[in-house]
C-alpha cells in the first residue's frame, strides 16, 4: 500500500458559526490524483487553503511526509513541496509569463536575497523555468504579458508557476472554472501529463474531468467528508447521488 | 530606436551635459544641478517602493533628514570629518531608522501603511523642531564639510564646489547602476512578484514580508545617501528636511516623472527643481505653479515624464 504523501487529521476551520471544514480526516497518497468534489460552499477552497497556509486551521492537524505543518505560512509550505493553484486566475501584472516562469523557478536557489547578477543569468532558474515552460505548453508565448493571455492561458500558466517551483503535491482549485469545451479539453490533457509524475488534489466541478483524471474521489458536503472511494464507487454511491450528482444531472 | 535605447541615449547625453556643467564651473549652476542631481538619488529610493515594491510610504524624508542630522552630529560633536567614517555611519543610521520604521509599519497594510509612515515622519519632525539639541527649529550649520586627507593631503574636499559636485553625480550613477542592478537580479523579481499580486508571490515560496522589509531599508539607506550629500552640499541641516511635506513632493517628484523607470524619476527630479527654482522668480505662488503642472502631467500623462519618452515624444 502506498504511504500518504498529506495526512489531515480531524481538520477544522470555522467562520463565525459556520463550520466550512468540520474534521476532516483524510489521507492523500503518493503518486495519485485524488479529486475532492463538493457541492458550492461545501467547503473545498476553505480546505486547499488550510492545507496551503493560507488560512489557519481552528482544530486537528495537517502532516506532510509525516512532519507536523500545521501552523506553516504558505512560503514555508511552498518550499517544503506543496505548490497549489487559485480558484480565479491569478497571474503577475505586469510580468511575462517567461518572467513570471523564472520568478517561479527562483525557488530552487536556497534564497533570492540576491542583489547583484541578474536572474536571467542562473543556469539553474532557467533551465527550470524552461522546463515549466514546457510542461504548461506556453512556450510560443513566452513573452506575451500574463495580462494580455487568454482566460485559458492564464489557467496553464497558472499550472506552469506552481510547476516551476518543483512541487511534490500540487493542490489545484477548480483548474477548468470559466474555460470554453476546447480550453478545458486541453488542461485536461496538460493535468493528465502532469499526474505522471506528480501527486494532485484536484477540486473540481467538471465531472467528466474529474473521473476521468482522478483515482480516489472524496465527496465534501457541509464540510464534512460524506464518502470516499474510487471513481465507480463515487459514481455508485446511493448518498453521493442525493447529496450532489443528483443535483447536477437532470 | 526602440524605447530602451531611447532611454539609454537620452541618460547619457544627460550625464555628459552634467559632466559639461562641471567643466564650466559657475557657482550657480553647480548648486543648482547639485541639488538636482540629490533629489534624483532620493526620487530613484522611493521608486524602488512606490514603483517596484507598491509600498507609497511617506516616511523617505525621514530617512533623509536622519542621515544629514547625523552627519551633523559626527561632525559637530565627534569632531570627524572623515567621509569614508561619516558616510557609512550616516547610511547606517538612516537604514537602521528604515529597519524600526519598516517593521513596525509594514504590519499595516494599504492606506493603514501610508498612514502610520506619515505619523512616524510627523514625529520625529517634531523630535527634531523642539529639542535644542538638534538646532530646533532653526537647523545647524556643519562646523566643517566632510574632508579626506592621506598624510596630510587633501583628496576629497566637499568644500570644494566642483568636488563636492563631481562627488555627488558619482553617486547618482552609481545609486542608478545599484538599484537598475537589483531590480533585474532575483531580489528585484520577487519585488515585481509583490507588486503583481503578493498572495501569489507568496505561495511561490518567497517570504514576501522579508522582501518588503529589505526593500525598504536599502531604500531607506539610498535616501540616507541623499541626505548626507545635502548636508554636505549646503552645511546646513533643518527639520523641514525630514517633514512630511518634503515626503510629498518626493512622492510628487516620483509620479510626475513616472514611478517604476528609475529614470522616469530622475527626470521629475530634474523638472521640479527647475520648476521650484524659476517658478520662485516668476511669481510668489510658485507651489499653485508646480501643483498645476502636477495636476496636469497625472490626468494627461498617467505614466509620467516617462511615458512621453517611452512613445518616443509623439504625444
Ligand atoms: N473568508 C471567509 N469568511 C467567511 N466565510 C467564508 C470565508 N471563506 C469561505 N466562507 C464560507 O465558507 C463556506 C465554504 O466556502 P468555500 O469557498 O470553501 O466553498 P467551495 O466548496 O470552495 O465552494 P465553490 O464550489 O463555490 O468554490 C461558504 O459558505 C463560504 O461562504
Ligand atoms: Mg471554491
Amino acid at each position: 500500500m502506498a504511504e500518504p504523501i498529506l495526512e489531515l487529521r480531524g481538520l477544522s476551520r470555522r467562520f463565525g458559526a459556520l463550520r466550512a471544514v468540520d474534521k476532516v480526516t483524510l489521507a492523500f497518497e503518493r503518486g495519485r490524483v485524488h479529486a475532492v468534489i463538493g457541492p458550492n460552499g461545501a467547503g473545498k477552497s476553505t480546505l486547499l487553503n488550510l492545507l496551503s497556509g493560507e488560512l489557519r486551521a481552528d482544530g486537528g492537524s495537517v502532516h506532510f511526509r509525516g512532519e507536523d505543518v500545521t501552523r506553516a505560512p504558505p512560503d514555508r509550505l511552498s518550499r517544503l513541496g506543496i505548490g497549489r493553484s487559485f480558484q480565479t486566475a491569478t497571474v503577475l501584472e505586469g510580468l511575462t509569463c517567461e518572467e513570471t516562469l523564472r520568478l517561479a523557478a527562483q525557488s530552487c536557489l536556497r534564497s533570492s536575497m540576491r542583489f547583484f547578477r541578474p536572474s536571467d543569468r542562473y543556469p539553474e532558474v532557467n533551465a527550470r523555468a524552461e522546463r515549466a515552460l514546457g510542461e504548461c505548453r506556453m512556450t510560443a508565448r513566452r513573452s506575451a504579458r500574463a495580462k494580455d493571455l487568454s482566460y485559458g492561458e492564464q489557467r496553464q500558466l497558472e499550472i506552469g508557476m506552481v510547476l516551476a517551483t518543483s512541487p511534490q503535491l500540487l493542490l489545484l482549485d477548480e483548474p477548468l472554472a470559466g474555460l470554453g469545451h476546447d480550453e478545458a479539453l486541453a488542461v485536461v490533457d496538460l493535468l493528465r501529463a502532469i499526474a505522471v509524475e506528480h501527486t494532485l488534489v484536484l477540486v473540481e466541478h467538471d465531472m467528466d474531468a474529474v473521473f476521468s483524471l482522478a483515482a480516489a474521489v472524496t465527496v465534501l458536503v457541509n464540510g464534512k467528508v460524506l464518502e470516499t472511494g474510487t471513481p465507480a464507487q463515487i459514481r455508485a454511491s446511493p448518498a453521493v447521488r442525493e447529496a450532489y450528482l443528483g443535483e447536477e444531472e437532470p | 530606436m526602440t524605447a530602451r535605447q531611447r532611454v539609454q541615449a537620452l541618460l547619457c547625453a544627460g550625464a555628459l551635459a552634467l559632466l559639461a556643467v562641471a567643466a564650466v564651473g559657475d557657482r550657480f549652476w553647480l548648486q543648482l544641478f547639485g541639488k538636482a542631481m540629490i533629489t534624483c538619488i532620493f526620487a530613484i529610493s522611493l521608486d524602488l517602493l512606490v514603483g517596484y515594491a507598491g509600498l507609497v510610504s511617506l516616511a523617505h524624508a525621514a530617512f533623509f533628514g536622519l542621515s544629514a542630522y547625523a552627519l551633523a552630529g559626527l561632525t559637530n560633536r565627534l569632531q570627524l570629518v572623515n567621509p569614508l567614517l561619516t558616510l557609512p555611519l550616516a547610511l547606517a543610521a538612516a537604514a537602521l531608522a528604515a529597519l524600526c520604521i519598516g517593521w513596525l509599519s509594514l504590519r499595516a497594510a494599504g492606506v493603514y501603511f501610508i498612514m502610520v509612515t506619515l505619523a512616524f515622519t510627523q514625529m520625529l519632525f517634531y523630535l527634531f523642531s523642539e529639542a535644542p539639541w538638534f538646532g530646533g527649529s532653526d537647523g545647524l550649520y556643519l562646523s566643517q564639510k566632510p574632508l579626506l586627507s592621506i598624510l596630510g593631503r587633501p583628496l576629497l574636499d566637499l568644500g570644494n564646489r566642483t568636488a563636492a559636485y563631481l562627488f555627488i553625480f558619482a553617486a547618482l550613477v552609481l545609486s542608478y547602476f545599484f538599484l537598475s542592478r537589483l531590480l533585474r537580479a532575483p531580489f528585484g523579481r520577487v519585488l515585481a512578484g509583490i507588486r503583481g499580486n503578493e498572495q501569489r508571490t507568496r505561495a511561490l515560496g518567497f517570504s514576501t514580508a522579508r522582501y518588503k522589509l529589505t526593500a525598504f531599508v536599502i531604500a531607506g539607506a539610498v535616501a540616507g545617501l541623499a541626505g548626507y550629500l545635502d548636508a554636505a552640499l549646503y552645511g546646513f541641516v533643518n527639520p523641514a528636511e525630514l517633514g512630511w511635506r518634503q515626503s510629498g513632493l518626493l512622492l510628487m517628484t516620483v509620479l510626475l516623472g513616472g514611478r517604476g523607470t528609475l529614470y522616469g524619476p530622475i527626470l521629475g527630479a530634474f523638472l521640479l527643481t527647475f520648476l521650484e527654482h524659476y517658478g520662485a522668480r516668476l511669481t510668489d505662488h510658485s507651489s499653485a505653479l508646480i501643483g498645476a503642472v502636477v495636476i496636469l502631467v497625472v490626468l494627461f500623462l498617467p505614466r509620467g515624464v516617462a511615458g512621453l519618452v517611452e512613445r518616443g515624444g509623439r504625444g
